[in-house]
């Protein structure tokens, strides 16, 4: 198998790597990177658990090549708290009671993020459409609406 | 002051929080399993010799490389590896470990297999009859325990009856029988399953993501033939279960093939795998019901017999048809009844506990037919259910006396809030009643006071997701007088903990929380003694509070409790462990053939569901506008925690209710094992749901009077809204999931009749 | 196994010359390699970044999307959205916000799957693919490019470099809607869309395409009739009529082919009705299952 060299810039550190060409994005990102907040419950861009950010865009991390992500900012669920101080999301997230077992959280927490980057005061409906992707099998998901609404009242202020 | 951030909640944020699949260990391998792939046949032939030979493979098992053991609680009928038949087409014939996942994939693909296909027993009632050929030929020689009745495919069977069925159908002016069948379908956690074992001498650690560590200890046991004290199980964070993660998987294959190879081994499933393979599927079932009531709407008799497809193997579900009939027959007041359920062998992957096992869809037959009942006296279902369910002081259907209890309460609140609202014409309002036993295990627990007044809780319980675990550290910090975050816990270790039936049964808090409650009592009972002595007061004198052990009605008069920590340090140790005292079981009156001690309900759970449901009648197409819930389910200890047990088990009933159903085709393999085919609900179609809890200081219950609660939610939510579909295409809805298309050809035909 | 990136169309097609195969977003092609469906090409050029092909713009005669751009941006450009809306209606619809994200109007027309979203309201707006090679450029109908299920008459050579679809005229409206069972992450289990024109609600032309019962994106023929007929619920229910006699659908794990059959009328009724009020100037927002559809926001 021919390996590639290249650079993937994740959370702002620049990581070079050599991988193969047909290795996709969250596999390189937890077993070659390291960062293993990124999850993947599924193959097929079903379940959004590896959810991560590619120039603050949310893409399924399982069905995209990792080659193909160079020159692009990766951001991962590691790279959302600012040091020690979480994102308001993560705290709301957490204050609101939106997480159980924790395995969507991480892609969850992506594709809000992302939602409030585009769309600083969404609807609920915008927030669930926004989420859509993100299947989570604990919650019920109203915590988590209520999380990313009340972030983004708070971020607006 | 008590505080419902969770204790893992940090971890589970900032993606720093591991999970099985997250684990590497230097040299490790990689597992692959190669599976019948068909539903039912003979093995011919079997040779791993190509797969041995591929560069970077470092061992294939087979049957022939492990101890020739039949497992399982209950029914052994099953071994780790398919010996001469496979009976379902997740059934594993062969392990790989090889130095990559891919090499491990490529070795599976070398392995020659020559399978003889069977006939596919494919449906329950197929199975009944007596040219059907049996899935266990030998069943009568499998060593089976308890009062199990079983008799050819039949693998469990068991009956309640209580009072004259015949004569009270006799006496009643209606009678009216139903007939409902539900699709199987799946736990679907988001995290696929993981192992990681490695072997240190002749100790082996797993690694697993396993709902009940001390479980997956035993099966390891009894299938490598290993004393307790040589395998450790460790979970590691635990990406959800509801049930499907319980039982005794695949870890003693991770543990055979690390020890062949001398090197840890991981295997982690793809959702594909997740799907076929776990003895862990809610089981499909058919139930035939008749009631008979009087015109005033007072139920009289209740006869029913329920078929549960059990699949291939027995798993955990030899105890499936009494909870079943417990739950056909209701939480309502029925003189005489008598109720036949089957749990039967069929060529599908075999079903086991998930989420409030054979609830869901015995409760939406009952309360789909509860709703005929109503009809058929022309009464408001509401009133109806009103009239027959049971109360304070009530009999039950299998005679069991209830204490007090609040399902009448919770229907009036559920059915109050959701109100009356001014309905479209494509909607209707749709209401169930649920109900759930709280079952008692054994537990312990230990429990230490460090020297700067922290205290460790270690604990068997299993943090599922639920929150139940997190939730221990409040009930010690109430009982010791300390903050909540100087509780830390230690759990899901088996080295480190007494045993406890870990997450399952909506245990924990009423288990698990019993034996905290209790250890750490115990310390608090030292902390007075060593507080007595400093302020020179009675020790029966001085509560423990805000971090400090003061005497009663003498705030001033006060110690820190870390500094009574730190003297205790200097000499006798603030250390105690405890079980949890098993309650007293409720006794129960009626006939129960086949008794699997699920027919007295200790504190039972009740709920009702109340839903606004739209249907769009040219499609098929139905959506759950609204959602409103009430739960008796004792005293609740954690409200966020509490209110995110609901709500999840709302979403997984409408997804139950609409959406998920696992088809099988005529070889009896699953045509939607991927969840494009099979349907989560997702965040676009979660209505809003209201909550309110009846608190009821139940006593012989879990600490503080609370019952356990993450099961009862996943109830009642599909039948009331099968009760809501049923008024808008006018006619009960017999298929669940009722999928679009099941509910518009249901309209045609009932339009075509009219 | 190569992997190269493309920054013009230019060397794309030289690379696809020397036997590479092109690579946008890779939500079909990686999930299907993943899935084992499909193992990933040999050699691989990404044409995710080549800018011309992720432009819309209107000339005299056509709107051109070129085939880089993805469902997100397709959904939200106003280009699309009043002149197109069919198009946004479906590109809306697609998977999820992610799949959105990097799924491409290209990728999802040269897959050639029958369930794909942008297909029939691209066809129904009559739709020409450009194609590419170092050969030169084509134009082939979507009616003729697509000859089965992952099907096309491109050859491998070719890249799909932009959709053409014919300026609207003024009164013209078009809408795809879509069988779902679930208000996202779905894919269609049958779909139809419908372009029409009207002069004072008289339907002076009309197309109808289908979704997921045929083994390709079918367009509905024999509309004619209803030219000169008022867009009312009668000419509704005949396209309804028109698309289930005209439907083949199949049986499998999503549906039967009797209930798709069923099912593929009371979208194409919808989508003409969608389609006829949009022509008049009414706004139905984007996308119209959820304007519309009974999963509205509550």
């Amino acid at each position: 198998m021919n390996h590639t060299n290249v650079t993937l810039r994740v959370n702002e550190v620049d990581y070079p790597i050599s991988i193969s060409t047909e290795r996709n994005l969250s596999g390189v990102l937890r077993e070659t990177i390291g960062l293993t907040g990124t999850k993947e419950g599924c193959d097929d861009c079903e379940c959004g658990a590896c959810m991560v950010l590619l120039d603050g865009q949310p893409i399924n991390s399982c069905s995209y090549l990792a080659v193909q992500a160079e020159g692009c900012a990766i951001t991962t669920v590691e790279g959302l708290a600012d040091g020690d101080e979480l994102h308001a999301l993560q705290r709301n997230i957490l204050e609101a009671g939106g997480v159980q077992c924790g395995f969507c959280t991480p892609g969850m927490l992506m594709s809000a993020r992302a939602l409030l980057d585009r769309t600083p005061d969404p609807t609920d409906e915008e927030i669930r459409i926004g989420l859509s992707g993100n299947l989570c099998r604990c919650t019920g998901y109203a915590r988590i609406i209520d999380a990313v609404r009340t972030t983004a009242v708070e971020l607006s202020n | 002051m008590q505080t419902f951030v969770r204790a893992d909640g940090p971890d589970k944020v900032t993606g720093s929080g591991r999970y099985v699949a997250d684990l590497s260990l230097t040299g490790m391998l990689h597992a692959k399993f190669l599976y019948a792939g068909l539903a039912h046949g003979r093995i011919q032939n079997l040779n791993v010799e190509p797969a041995r030979n591929l560069p970077g493979v470092l061992s294939v098992l087979t049957a022939a490389d492990v101890p020739d053991i039949r497992y399982s609680p209950v029914i052994p009928d099953r071994t780790l590896f398919a010996k001469d038949v496979v009976r379902f087409e997740g059934e594993i014939l062969a392990a790989v470990a090889a130095t990559t996942p891919a090499i491990a994939a490529a070795a599976i693909e070398l392995i020659e297999v020559d399978i003889d296909p069977l006939p596919v027993v494919n449906d329950i009632e197929a199975a009944l009859k007596g040219d059907c050929l049996l899935v266990h030929p030998d069943w009568e020689g499998y060593d089976v325990s308890g009062d199990t009745v079983r008799d050819g495919n039949v693998a469990s069977f068991s009956s309640i009856e209580k009072g004259d069925v015949e004569a009270g159908m006799r006496q009643a002016d209606v009678t009216v029988t139903s007939r409902y069948v539900a699709d199987a379908s799946h736990a679907a956690p988001i995290e696929p399953r993981g192992i990681v074992a490695q072997w240190e001498g002749e100790k082996v650690t797993i690694w697993t993501s396993s709902q009940v560590p001390y479980d997956a200890r035993a099966g390891v046991c009894e299938t490598l033939g290993l004393p307790s004290n040589r395998v450790r199980i460790i979970v590691p964070h635990l990406g959800g279960g509801f049930g499907g993660k319980c039982g005794f998987h695949f870890e003693a294959h991770i543990a055979a093939l690390a020890k062949a190879t001398k090197r840890p081994v991981k295997l982690v499933f793809s959702r594909e795998e997740e799907f076929l393979a776990p003895d862990r599927r809610r089981e499909g079932m058919v139930v035939e019901i008749t009631t008979g009531l009087t015109n005033d709407g007072d139920i009289l008799a209740r006869q029913a017999w329920v078929g549960i497809d059990n699949g291939a193997y027995v798993a955990d579900a030899a105890f499936f048809p009494q909870l079943a009939a417990m739950h056909v027959g209701g939480p309502y007041k029925v003189p005489a009844i008598k109720i036949d359920a089957q749990l039967i062998y069929t060529n599908h992957q075999p079903s086991g506990s998930v989420r409030a096992p054979t609830a869901p869809q015995a409760c939406w037959a009952l309360e789909s037919h509860t709703d005929e009942l109503a009809a058929a006296v022309d009464m408001d279902p509401i009133n109806f259910r009103l009239r027959n369910v049971v109360r304070t002081g009530d009999e039950g259907i299998a005679g069991q006396i209830y204490e007090e209890i609040g399902l009448d309460r919770c229907l009036q609140l559920a059915t109050d809030s959701i109100g009356s609202p001014t309905l479209a014409d494509d909607e209707a309002i749709g209401v169930a009643v649920g109900w759930w036993p709280s079952f008692a295990a054994p537990a312990g627990a230990y429990a230490k006071m460090q020297d700067d007044g922290s205290v460790q809780i270690i604990t068997g319980a299993q943090e599922c997701g639920t929150g139940a675990v997190m939730t221990l550290r409040d009930i010690a910090a109430d009982e010791l007088g300390i903050d909540v975050t100087d509780i830390q816990l230690v759990y899901q270790d088996t080295a480190a903990a007494p045993t406890g039936p870990g997450a399952t049964g909506s245990q924990t808090l009423l288990n698990h929380g019993r034996a905290v409650e209790s250890a750490s009592r115990q310390i608090a009972d030292q902390l007075r003694e060593l507080a007595a002595d400093e302020l020179e007061a009675a020790a029966s004198d001085i509560v423990l509070g805000d971090g400090k052990a003061f005497v009663t009605g003498s705030p001033a008069m006060s110690v820190p409790i870390a500094d009574l920590a730190a003297t205790a340090a200097g000499g006798d140790l603030l250390l105690s462990s405890a079980s949890a005292p098993m309650p007293d079981w409720p006794t129960v009156s009626a006939q129960c053939v086949g008794d699997q001690e699920m027919a007295a309900w200790l504190a039972p759970q009740f709920s009702c569901h109340a839903v606004r449901v739209r249907l769009d009648a040219d499609t098929g197409v139905a959506r759950v506008v609204e959602v409103h819930t009430a739960h008796d389910s004792g005293t609740i200890l954690n409200p966020v925690g509490a209110l995110g047990q609901v709500e999840g088990g709302v979403m997984m009933g409408i997804g139950q209710a609409l959406s998920e159903g696992t088809y099988y085709d005529e070889n009896g393999r699953q045509t939607n094992p991927a969840l494009l085919e099979y349907k989560l609900q997702t965040m676009a179609d979660a209505p809003p749901i209201t909550t309110q809890f009846v608190e009821i200081n139940t006593p012989n219950a879990g600490p503080r009077g609370s019952k356990g609660l993450a099961e009862a939610p996943n109830v009642a939510t599909a039948a009331a809204i099968s009760n809501a579909l049923a008024k808008l295409v006018g006619g009960p809805l017999r298929q669940l999931p009722m999928t679009p298309e099941r509910v518009w050809e249901a309209a045609t035909e009932i339009r075509g009749r009219r | 196994m190569s992997f190269l990136r493309a920054n013009t169309a230019d060397e794309a097609v030289q690379l696809l010359a020397e036997g590479a195969r092109p690579i946008a977003g890779g939500t079909d092609l990686v999930v299907g390699a993943r899935q084992g469906k499909a193992p990933l090409p040999q050699n691989l050029v990404a044409i995710d970044r080549i800018a011309e092909l992720g432009v819309i713009e209107a000339t005299e005669s056509h709107i051109r999307i070129g085939s880089g751009v993805t469902h997100a941006q397709l959904m939200v450009d106003p280009l699309i959205v009043d002149r197109l809306t069919g198009v946004a209606d479906a590109a809306a619809l697609v998977g999820s916000p992610a799949t959105r994200n990097v799924g491409t109007v290209g990728g999802n027309i040269m897959n050639g799957s029958p369930a794909m979203d942008t297909g029939a309201p691209l066809m129904a707006l009559g739709a020409v693919a450009e194609l590419r090679s170092i050969e030169g450029t084509r134009e082939v109908a979507l009616t003729d490019l697509w000859c089965g299920p992952g099907r096309t008459t491109a050859r491998p050579d070719e890249l799909c470099t932009a959709l053409l679809i014919p300026s609207p005229r003024d009164q013209i409206g078009s809408a795809y809607v879509r069988l779902e069972y679930r208000r996202a992450m779905e894919i269609a289990v049958v779909g139809a869309a419908a372009c029409m024109a009207l002069d004072a609600g008289v339907i002076v032309s009309i197309r109808l395409a289908l979704t997921a019962v045929a083994p390709t994106i079918q367009e509905v023929t024999g509309l004619d009739v209803l030219i000169g007929e008022r867009a009312d619920d009668k000419s509704f229910a005949a396209i309804a009529e028109l698309a289930r006699d005209q439907a083949q659908p199949i049986s499998d794990v999503r549906a039967s082919d009797h209930y798709r059959r069923h099912t593929v009328g009371v979208m194409a009724q919808r989508a003409g009705h969608a389609a006829a009020s949009r022509a008049n100037g009414d706004l139905i927002t984007v996308p119209v299952n959820r304007a519309l559809g009974i999963g509205a926001a509550s």
